[in-house]
């Protein structure tokens, strides 16, 4: 199904942002807030997972029930889940399509990536603390 | 050891009465901070990178200062295009030192405000801005609107600070006083406590102003039945709360500034605040969110005549957003080298983006491991402004503000590394 693909801040969000590396901010940063009727449509359940297709990739996410989500749209905290999926385009402003992005989702028994899964992905090496000390 | 009256250094809204408690260098306790602030300030001395790190190989390695120093500048000045992006998490001393550097190199210089406020920018410079400080909201504001935003979560204590729950010097009782108008796409906290809640459909903003403005100006006749999913009675009760108000505040948020229209958009509101302000006071403040990304803008202004995204490649400042803006240069793949100060690009910039500034040498000056840390060949830890550094920041309405320190962890600031970068820089380019 295709959705219109919102994000933005989150309190949990915002409260990972100085320790991104942990777990608290990658739950925080891959929930799929959506609307419960188009929970069902989809046939999902609070916490399944979700392929998210969007023009850069895709990337997996887990399923949060969100009455206030209006059908047709899913909200996804910013950040590296959200933008993994992002195309570069700014229609001449600068400013990506961080609100306006149209995805396809559909279920998947996939697991959701890790932060570093997905800098891996694009190149990156990871860093962790023991390997230099 | 308790200090008081201290500075948050999280949001635009830098609450200025912090009460942090220390032990040795641990803080124990945090009083009057939201919950971002609370986690910022009580995470002080957790997760920093003990030292500069270099990528080696497949590998990382510990480094000094002086070798990473000497790298960035290395780099910097190997570069044909350089870009220095970020400077909305650090103090303005910082950011005066960066486009001096930028002016230099003859590179370009971008903070986050492209990827937040920057359409609001545009808008303002198009039609100016009708602002004031937000000590006038506190105290005289009887209206208020959230439009695109949701401060409950991005700036929880905006509302106990400045709007609906804080006492007015011109006010009775403020709380009951004050009438709040939340528009949104979605219904999110802020919206469940909103006197009037209009949900518009995406895209639908710049429809919806044009016609509050018709109506507020006498034209209601123009406006059809509904308008991006919002009832024209609603409208009218709408604008009819804005002309009754005795001082309206309109705040705003990304969810404006990244919609369909942008800075149209802004354009849009701003419009309707001026046309408002022929019936009643009125004001527009954009909800700004790193600390001093609003100081970002003021400091690039003072020193290059544009808020942001100046490119300097012409030898003078050259400015033209979606072309000199971060995110464009690196979908494009034109800069060679990348500077990223008090910023996570990582996190926040399209997949595109971060793709090349894994393939071109990027530094990062920032105090913790985040997502960008496995993007670039060498980081560089230092202290945190409002933590372990004092400095200047500007709060979201333009009022600078001193930001105290309550800790020592002997980190250099990132003014002392960016100055010595510097230093290195002008050896080459002005010996």
């Amino acid at each position: 199904m295709k959705f219109l693909f919102n994000t933005g801040r989150t309190a949990a969000q915002g409260i990972g942002l100085d320790r991104k590396a942990g777990a608290e901010y990658a739950r925080a940063t891959s929930r799929c807030m959506m609307n419960p009727v188009d929970m069902m449509d989809l046939d999902v359940e609070a916490g399944d997972h979700l392929q998210v297709r969007g023009p850069a990739g895709e990337v997996v996410l887990s399923v949060v029930p969100a009455e206030g989500t209006p059908r047709g749209m899913v909200f996804v905290p910013l950040g590296p889940y959200a933008n993994h999926i992002l195309g570069g385009e700014t229609h001449g402003t600068g400013m990506p399509d961080f609100k306006t992005m149209t995805v396809e989702i559909e279920p998947t028994l996939r697991e959701v990536p890790t932060v570093a899964d997905l800098m891996d992905e694009i190149g990156g090496a990871a860093y962790s603390p023991e390997e230099t000390s | 050891m308790i200090h008081t009256d201290m500075v948050c250094p999280f949001c635009g809204c830098l609450c200025d009465d912090i009460v942090v408690e220390t032990e040795g260098n641990a803080v124990v306790r945090v009083d009057n901070a939201c919950t971002l602030g609370t986690h910022k300030l009580m995470n002080a001395s957790m997760d920093r990178l003990k030292g500069p790190i270099m990528r080696d190989g497949a590998g990382w390695r510990d480094a000094t200062y002086d070798e990473a120093i000497e790298y960035a500048a290395g780099v910097l000045l190997d570069a044909d295009r350089p870009l220095l992006y970020g400077w909305s998490s650090t103090q303005g001393e910082a950011q005066g030192l960066g486009v001096s550097m930028a002016e230099l190199l003859g590179g370009v210089i971008d903070s986050t405000t492209s990827v937040c406020h920057g359409p609001s920018i545009l808008a303002i410079q198009e039609v100016g801005h009708p602002g004031c400080t937000l000590g006038q909201v506190k105290n005289r504001a009887d209206l208020i609107i959230y439009w695109g935003c949701n401060p409950t979560e991005a700036h929880p204590r905006h509302m106990s600070r400045y709007t609906t729950y804080a006492d007015g010097f011109f006010l009775q009782n403020s709380f009951r006083e004050r009438k709040l108008i939340v528009v949104d796409v979605r219904k999110t906290e802020t919206a469940s406590i909103a006197d009037e809640f209009v949900q518009i459909t995406p895209g639908g903003d710049y429809a919806v102003f044009s016609a509050l403005r018709a109506i507020v100006r006498g034209r209601g006749d123009v406006v059809p039945p509904t308008v991006a999913g919002v009832t024209k009675e609603q409208l009218e009760k709408i604008a009819e709360m804005c002309k009754s108000a005795k001082f309206g505040a309109f705040f705003f948020g990304v969810g404006l500034t990244m919609a369909p229209g942008r800075y149209k958009n802004i354009r849009n509101a701003i419009e309707l605040v001026d046309e408002l302000n022929r019936y009643t006071k009125f004001t527009l403040t954009p909800l700004r969110g790193h600390y001093n990304v609003y100081g970002s803008n003021e400091v690039f202004t003072w020193m290059t005549g544009y808020p942001y995204a100046v490119d300097f490649s012409r030898q003078i400042a050259f400015y033209n957003p979606g072309e000199t803006t971060a995110v464009d240069i690196l979908a494009r793949k034109e800069c060679d080298a990348c500077l990223i100060v008090a910023s996570d690009p990582g996190a926040h910039f399209p997949r595109k983006c971060l793709e090349h500034l894994t393939s071109i040498p990027t530094v990062l000056i920032d105090p913790a491991r985040t997502v960008t840390t496995p993007l670039c060949r060498c980081q560089i830890p230092t202290a945190v402004t409002g933590i372990d550094a004092s400095g200047t920041a500007y709060r979201m309405d333009g009022v600078p503000i001193h930001v105290k320190t309550f800790l020592d962890l002997g980190y250099p600031t990132d003014t002392e590394v960016i100055g010595r970068i510097f230093e290195k820089v002008q050896e080459v380019r002005h010996p």
